[in-house]
């Protein structure tokens, strides 16, 4: 008996022990190599597709959803080799020149290197650390945008933290426009690194693109160990090696014991004069040339010369070091451009406050997109050191806390705030609109957090009448009644982004008020929007002739006539986007562009 | 002696008893899809499983499978809408958030909720309605989890016996609930049902379980004695049984459809409405046979 059941449980246990392991499912990744266990040090190609997507700057899509969101990037491709605007692919915010055109649009920091005009950017992890020899970007619809391909050092799924983070540039390049709008893989030649990474970093600019660029999917190929033939490679040496560390910032003291003749006749210039020549260098150039002789050194650290700072371009070697290296110098900085820097670690808790301390004192505008590293303590030094702000960007700052917004209240003088992307609520907000009146220019594109938003219009309406651009792009419970309010109270008007705001029906009137009420309007968008029809666009060809951007995509409702109309009431059109509206086909867009050569008229394919 | 022998009985019942319910294998669900459009249409250029204005999905994931029948409404077709892009398009769309785990297996309605949402997500305006079935095994806890809006259905049948099946959701005859995209202006006029509106239910699932989900295109032609007819010559779990018997249930369905003289089950409920009608029911077919079998990658 006693041997029966034994055998019974030895049966029963080798069952479950033969199903006990359970397949690990294959993620993405293809691993062609063989034998992981062998001793032989061959090294095979490893082919991976991207993980996850760890950041981004910005995406088409809503937040939560899978359509034209950035999160597409990863996995294997959907749609490649098909070309087209499909929903399974990633998508950024903009394209084109026309967001810089508009009024909302920052001025352009001066220094910015000739070398960097990324404008969005998407960081993405994979599963293994290889040492890269190629990467694929599968493009399916207006390729041509990337302009940088970076990899970092550090492993984005360790549990350590990030120590000596470095990134480095793989293939750099100009944006270009590509003749046709179809798919196409791009496989740009990278440089050899000396550092295994699991980390990607895709920059893009599609300044010169017709439409908006779409990505499907990322490819690294990659060696696991390099071969001995690796290390008997010749280095690439890029002119950005040498300008490799922000140590060189450090005023080491340098030989100054030359006596003032010893300078040429540079010394025989008008200070100014020197202060304009010096104007034109880029910032490593204007810091090593600090270093050069005593008179230079102080022409180069005159606080005249920091008036504006964009260490944007520099993000990937910034740290508190060059916050402190540069603090003495700006003491007379008014604008400030910091995106995209300090996040995994680079910039501590002390670095970034005392630099603001210090010169935060005339700043005016100050430039924070992309910053992970803010936080409430952060977002309180600011408004309490930048009195005077006037600009605010907080642009995707989504890991911010939300309790984090209500500082900025107390930035009464702020006339433009991008909260693009972030997890403001709805008494922080109102709060802001309370205290700041003079705000020009605010954009709540996708805060997913605001309850109400016909609140936020009213309470708009009632406080900031000088409002000039408005971006409430996805705000998913605007109504009539909130637009209403809105447009009767700032009629100032220029440019109001209602993209995708599903709950504003064209039958309550309210597109027909808002063309009535801004004479001004130069930018509409009414993305998406379905209700659109005729009756709406000829009410804006009779109200807004200044009107230069507009955006129906979508509806079904409007036709040809009315386009007509438009059109020849409004001479200064420059963009209309007419995708997806079922009335309007080709043949019409072609009769349109011959009529109005002027402006650019849009029409996106799915196939 | 005797003390011993009961003894080691009640010991040995026990412990397998135990080992039994700690079953840690993973079940799957082997599927086959088959079906017919009405008029002989087949959806083409369009990827997943169409069957005229029917659509249907099947996608696995670590954690579980997924099914899905979607009955696009025909009425569409008079307001110059194709009936057949809105469930082929939702059903892509649950089976890609299927695909990308973005789904709870106890939660099948999350499934078309999601789904709906990325429709209304989509920058192409869709217009039109169908019915929708979710079926979601959950590999681990051998739970079968569905949910069914509309018409269409399933039936889970265990030793030749319904064991589950589910209920029909009509507003009157002939308008099942359905999920819709309406054209602007039309919101108080067409139906549009809310996916929180679905039926859901959830119940263990053994080895040998059949699971029929269809479109309402063979329920209304077949009875359930008729099925489970065909479903007894299913005797092996591998697919090309179960594909060759889902055709022949989608084939009998299709023929008994065209028979004027045969009192179908839809004929049979017209009668008992007062209707005086005989015959079969002429409608797109799509027919998802599974059987519950062990995970195997």
């Amino acid at each position: 008996m006693l041997t029966l059941l034994s055998m019974f449980y030895y049966i029963c246990l080798r069952r479950r022990s033969r199903s006990g392991t359970r397949g690990e499912a294959l993620n993405s990744r293809r691993a062609v190599e063989s034998g992981q266990r062998a001793v032989l040090p061959v090294s095979v190609e490893v082919e991976q597709y991207a993980k996850e997507v760890l950041d981004f700057s910005s995406h088409y899509g809503s937040e939560n959803s899978m359509s034209y969101t950035m999160w597409n990037l990863a996995g294997v491709p959907n749609v490649y080799p098909s070309s087209g605007d499909f929903t399974q692919t990633a998508v950024f915010r903009t394209y084109g020149k026309w967001w810089e055109q508009c009024a909302s649009a920052p001025l352009p920091f001066r220094r910015t290197p000739e070398g960097f005009n990324s404008q969005d950017y998407i960081e993405l992890g994979f599963e293994e650390p290889v040492y890269p020899t190629a990467v694929e970007v599968f493009e399916t619809y207006y390729p041509g945008a990337i302009v940088q391909i970076l990899a970092c050092s550090h492993n984005p799924f360790s549990q350590n933290p990030a120590t000596d983070v470095r990134w480095e540039v793989l293939w750099s390049g100009e944006p270009t426009k590509v003749l046709t709008p179809h798919a196409r893989q791009f496989s740009p030649k990278i440089k050899h690194i000396n550092f295994p990474t699991n980390l990607l970093r895709l920059e893009v600019n599609s300044s010169l693109l017709d439409y908006y660029t779409e990505l499907d999917a990322v490819i690294l190929r990659g060696v696991k160990e390099r071969t001995m033939l690796a290390l008997y490679k010749i280095p690439h040496i890029d002119i950005s090696d040498l300008s490799d560390s922000e140590e060189e910032l450090c005023d080491a003291g340098g030989p100054f014991t030359h006596q003032r003749t010893g300078n040429g006749y540079f010394d025989k210039l008008p200070y100014e004069l020197i202060q304009l020549i010096l104007s034109h260098l880029t910032l490593p150039d204007l810091c090593r040339l600090a270093q050069t002789c005593k008179l230079l050194h102080q022409h180069c650290c005159d606080p005249l010369q920091y008036t504006q700072l964009s260490l944007q371009p520099y993000w990937a070697r910034l740290n508190d070091a060059s916050l402190g290296h540069l603090q003495s110098r700006c003491t007379l900085l008014q604008r400030l451009n910091l995106s995209w820097t300090g996040n995994r670690g680079a910039f501590t808790l002390t670095g970034f406050s005392s630099f603001l301390k210090a010169c935060g004192q005339s700043l005016v505008c100050l430039e924070l997109s992309c910053c992970h590293f803010l936080n409430e303590a952060r977002l309180e030094v600011i408004s309490q050191a930048c009195p005077g702000l006037q600009e605010l960007n907080l642009s995707s700052c989504d890991r911010l806390h939300p309790q984090a917004f209500t500082h900025i209240s107390k930035l009464t003088h702020l006339r433009r705030l991008v909260l693009y992307r972030t997890k403001i609520e709805q008494t922080a907000i109102l709060s802001i609109l309370t205290f700041c009146v003079e705000l020009r220019h605010l954009n709540l594109g996708s805060c997913v957090r605001i309850d109400d938003y016909d609140v936020v219009a009213s309470m708009l309406a009632a406080r900031c009448r000088s409002l000039c651009s408005l971006d409430l792009w996805r705000c998913r419970n605007l109504t009539d009644r909130g637009l209403n309010e809105l447009v009767s109270g700032c009629r100032m008007l220029e440019e109001l982004d209602l993209g995708w705001c599903p709950t504003l029906q064209s039958s309550t009137g309210c597109f027909q008020q808002l063309a009535r009420s801004l004479p001004r309007l130069r930018k509409l968008f009414l993305t998406a929007n379905r209700t659109v029809c005729d009756s709406d666009i000829e009410e804006l060809a009779a109200w807004c002739p200044s009107l230069q951007h507009l955006d129906i995509l979508g509806t079904r409702l409007v036709g040809a006539a009315s386009l007509k109309k438009l059109l020849q009431a409004c001479p200064k059109l420059l963009l209309l986007d007419i995708s997806f509206c079922s009335q309007i086909d080709m043949r019409v867009v072609q009769e349109l562009s011959s009529l109005f050569p002027n402006v650019f008229i849009k029409k996106s394919f799915t196939q | 002696m005797l003390s011993v022998l009961s003894y080691g009985r009640l010991v040995a019942r026990a412990v397998l008893g135990g080992l039994s319910q700690t079953d840690g294998r993973d079940y799957s669900l082997i599927t086959a899809s088959y079906g017919f459009g009405k008029d002989f249409r087949k959806g083409i250029l369009k990827k997943g499983m169409c069957y005229g204005d029917d659509a249907c999905f099947i996608a696995r994931h670590r954690t579980a499978d997924v099914l899905g029948v979607a009955d696009g409404v025909g009425g569409w077709r008079d307001y110059g809408v194709d009936p057949s892009q809105f469930s082929a398009t939702l059903m892509r769309t649950c089976e890609r958030l299927v695909k990308e785990g973005r789904f709870t297996p106890s939660h099948p309605v999350g499934i078309l909720t999601s789904g709906y949402y990325e429709l209304l997500q989509n920058k192409v305006p869709l217009l039109g309605s169908s019915t929708a079935c979710i079926v979601v095994l959950d590999r681990r806890s051998h739970q079968l989890h569905t949910c069914n809006l509309g018409d269409s259905g399933f039936l889970v049948v265990r030793g030749g016996e319904v064991v589950h099946r589910s209920d029909e959701q009509q507003h009157y005859f002939n308008t099942p609930f359905q999920l819709s995209i309406a054209p602007p202006g039309t919101e108080g006029v067409v139906l549009s049902d809310s996916p929180e509106a679905a039926d859901n239910s959830s119940f263990d699932v053994q080895l040998g379980d059949i699971i029929l989900t269809a479109t309402d295109g063979l329920f209304d032609n077949m009875p359930d004695y008729m099925i489970l007819q065909e479903l007894k010559k299913l005797k092996t779990s591998n697919y090309d049984s179960v594909l060759q018997t889902a055709q022949s249930i989608a084939k009998q369905a299709h023929d008994l459809a065209y028979d004027p003289n045969y009192m179908s089950p839809f004929a049979q409920f017209a009668c008992d409405n007062g209707l005086n009608v005989r015959g079969g029911k002429p409608d797109d077919i799509t027919v998802l046979l599974s059987i519950v079998a062990e995970y195997t990658d």
